[in-house]
């Protein structure tokens, strides 16, 4: 294995991969989902990885999102190995230094809006009841919901939902935020409204995305489109910025 | 209440984001929830109201048995090798001696309320059928009848009287059973009634035979434990005394040539005394006549709050050769009836939490099963294993806290709609548990605090099996999208 120590980058990278492969095992055949994939993430980049289904996608966010380990390389987020850290110490990374967006919102569904943004600064000990309050309810101007704070889920749309859950992944101001597909399952026009919901506050408040889509549409919202396909990476371009 | 704990909680600094998602899907799953609910309800209502069934049957026999058969305490001989018992007619207890020194003692202590000396013992009553003589066998406790009636007042007469007032003339004589009585007429076809005269033959291990003839008083029933207890008859403790010998001279008083003497085992020995200087001296005055009275036990009742050790230790002093045994120890096995019951009860309630534990384990596996997308979210937003824990050990708690508090009510309200009246049970049962009548429901915490505590520790070993289950589900479980 080739050493990642030393590899100090002058600019923010905040997020590497190196040579990251991750084998599954369907009985006795083996799956290579990832064959050996490398690159980095800047602080404040608006990246999308695509790909056809099954080409890799979201193997790639879950082992950065500290929800999956990979079978050999090395994934380190903020300077930190977490290829093979044990569950507690992924835990506090999710907490903490990660965000999720997911595909189905996964809002906790006996939750109102409120309550559903404010989740994550429960799960952090040692914030107050005030410094809560005044964050969730920055963001949830932020992403227009303000007049539905009391509201179940249920009671909202698609996109609302997605708002919902934009708003809970900035809450705790993290490293980077983590989208696997995110608008799959909205309609085209209320999932381009979401990208561009997700592209200002990239630039408004400097939070890094990484997300993935096979969205050819979505594609173009990108700055920095990384193509991936048989878990290999065939593709990596920035638009002039 | 449970919004107050939830306050309680966050007031305490702790996050109650568990507390209240426990909550609120409690509710959202209200069909499921409210079926195990029912079961633990279920539950507690039957360990509440079975385990104060069974203390009040506890309390019940145990004032039964002190207050128809043994009081408090009985006194028997130092000498037998068995304990007192209701049953001991055929092979009874040896006498206890100096029963009325014992008596007068008893008499002066202030802590003892009541007691009375007893004999069990069995005879025959010897009638005459159409010129043939007949041999009625018959079973009995001697008693002293006024002491008696104001120890146990458990016999009710049907026709006759008791023994009546002493110096009445009528307080010798026996009572009958009614269901010795009815036995007589069936069996050999002879009616006794009240005013008959009639002769008592003691059988003494000897086979030396005693005819002593009393008069029949009256025919009774038993008040408590009927069933049990039809079959015994009673008999003043002076006729007793007559029919088994049991008067004599009383020890020391005789001098001792004549003491040996009366010891002697040869002819020799017997004529020698005839020679004796003090058989002619003997001073017939200074001879004391001593009752032994027969009595097997001495039951004793004491008043409220005595110190019954301190009894005891002052029995010891004075040297009476007898031992002692509590009401639970004299009852034979009357005492563990209601003990039986209330293991019974328990067995049965135990097995039927067994099997709330594994219904509310399989529906809560269930419940996290179809909960694993939401257990990975909590997981992949940073929620820490004992999170997710805390959501199941809460909904569980509350909702087996709250099935709990209404088995209790339940509970409680049973037992105040079947009031002071009591449970009215079949006589066969009532008659083993508490001597007969209704089953007062006396309310105690003990089956409280237990039905309380067993819920709790069942849900919580209910629950810890399934919350593994919660905790390992992994955060990759929220990418699954529906
Ligand atoms: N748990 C698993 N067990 C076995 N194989 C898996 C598992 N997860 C993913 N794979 C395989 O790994 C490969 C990559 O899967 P991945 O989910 O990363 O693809 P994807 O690019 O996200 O696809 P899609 O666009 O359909 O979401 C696929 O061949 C998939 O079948
Ligand atoms: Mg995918």
């Amino acid at each position: 294995m080739k050493s990642v120590q030393n590899n100090t980058q002058a600019h923010d990278t905040i997020i590497r991969l190196s040579d990251v492969t991750k084998e599954y095992f369907l009985g006795s055949t083996k799956v290579e989902a990832l064959k050996g994939v490398s690159f980095e993430i800047t602080k404040g980049e608006f990246t999308a990885i695509a790909g056809p289904s099954g080409s890799g996608k979201s193997t790639i966010l879950n082992m950065i999102g500290c929800i999956d380990n990979p079978t050999a390389g090395h994934i380190l987020i903020g300077g930190d190995d977490v290829s093979s850290l044990p569950d507690k110490k992924l835990t506090k990374y999710r907490r903490s230094t990660i965000s999720f967006i997911f595909q189905s919102f996964n809002l906790i569904p006996v939750l109102n809006v409120y309550e559903n943004i404010e989740l994550p600064l429960l799960l952090e000990k040692g914030l107050d009841e005030k410094t809560r309050r005044e964050r969730v309810m920055r963001l949830i101007e932020e992403v227009g919901l303000a007049d539905r704070l009391k509201n179940k889920p249920n009671e909202l749309s698609g996109g609302q939902r997605q708002r919902v859950a934009i708003a809970r992944a900035l809450v705790t101001n993290p490293l980077v935020i983590l989208a696997d597909e995110p608008t799959a399952n909205l309609d085209s026009a209320t999932g381009a409204k979401i990208l561009e919901l997700m592209q200002e506050l990239n630039q408004r408040e400097g939070t890094t995305f990484l997300f993935s889509t096979h969205d050819q549409h979505i594609m173009t919202l990108a700055r920095r489109v990384i193509a991936i396909k048989d878990g290999l990476i065939v593709g990596d371009d920035r638009k002039g910025a | 209440m449970l919004v107050m704990i939830g306050r309680g909680l966050e007031v305490a600094g702790i996050s109650n984001a568990p507390f209240t998602i426990a909550l609120r899907s409690l509710g959202r799953r209200k069909s499921r929830m409210t079926l195990i609910g029912l079961l633990v309800v279920l539950g507690t209502f039957l360990i509440v109201f079975g385990g104060t069934f069974a203390t009040s049957a506890q309390i019940g026999s145990k004032q039964a048995i002190i207050g128809n058969f043994t009081g408090d305490l009985v006194l028997y001989s130092s000498k037998s090798k068995d304990l007192p018992s209701p049953f001991s007619f055929t092979t009874p207890l040896p006498p206890v001696e100096n029963a009325n020194g014992l008596q007068d003692w008893l008499a002066s202590r202030n802590d003892v309320s009541k007691f009375v000396g007893i004999a069990q013992n069995y005879g025959l009553i010897s009638v005459e059928k159409d010129g043939k003589k007949l041999d009625l066998s018959f079973l009995f406790y001697a008693v002293d009848a006024p002491r008696y009636q104001d120890t146990f007042n458990n016999l009710a007469i049907k026709t006759g009287a008791y023994f009546g007032v002493p110096g009445s003339g009528t307080e010798d004589g026996i009572l009958l059973s009614t269901r010795q009585h009815q036995q007589y007429i069936d069996k050999y076809g002879i009616n006794l009634q009240p005013g008959d005269k009639v002769t008592l033959l003691s059988v003494t291990g000897g086979g030396a035979v005693n005819a002593v003839p009393t008069t029949v008083r009256g025919i009774f029933d038993p008040v408590k434990y009927a069933n049990v207890f039809d079959y015994v008859n009673y008999m003043d403790i002076g006729t007793y005394g007559k029919l088994y010998n049991f008067t004599g001279v009383a020890e020391g008083s005789l001098p001792t040539e004549m003491d040996s003497a009366f010891g002697a085992s040869s002819d020799e020995d017997i004529f020698a005394l005839a020679d004796s200087a003090a058989f002619d001296t003997l001073d017939v005055d200074s001879l004391k006549v001593q009752t032994l009275t027969g009595y097997t036990m001495l039951s004793v009742k004491f008043k409220e709050g005595a110190d019954q050790q301190a009894f005891s230790n002052a029995l010891k002093e004075q040297g009476f050769a007898v031992k002692t045994a509590t009401w639970d120890k004299a009852s034979s096995f009357f005492s563990s009836i209601a003990g039986i019951l209330q293991a019974v009860i328990v067995g049965i309630v135990l097995l039927i939490f067994l099997i709330v534990v594994f219904i509310l384990m399989n529906t809560l596996i269930i419940n996290i099963l179809e909960r694993t997308g939401e257990i990975g979210t909590y997981r992949a937003l940073g929620a820490d294993k004992s999170f997710v824990s805390a959501i199941f050990l809460w909904e569980s708690l509350i909702l087996n806290l709250a099935a709990a508090l209404t088995g209790i009510v339940l509970s409680l309200m049973l037992i105040f709609i079947i009031g002071p009246g009591g449970i009215s049970l079949p006589l066969i049962i009532s008659q083993y548990l508490v001597g007969g009548g209704p089953l007062q429901m006396i309310i105690t915490p003990g089956p409280f605090v237990f039905g309380l505590l067993l819920v709790l520790v069942v849900s919580f070993l209910a629950t810890l099996y399934p919350t593994r289950v919660a905790v390992s589900v992994s955060p990759l479980k929220a990418m699954s999208g529906k």
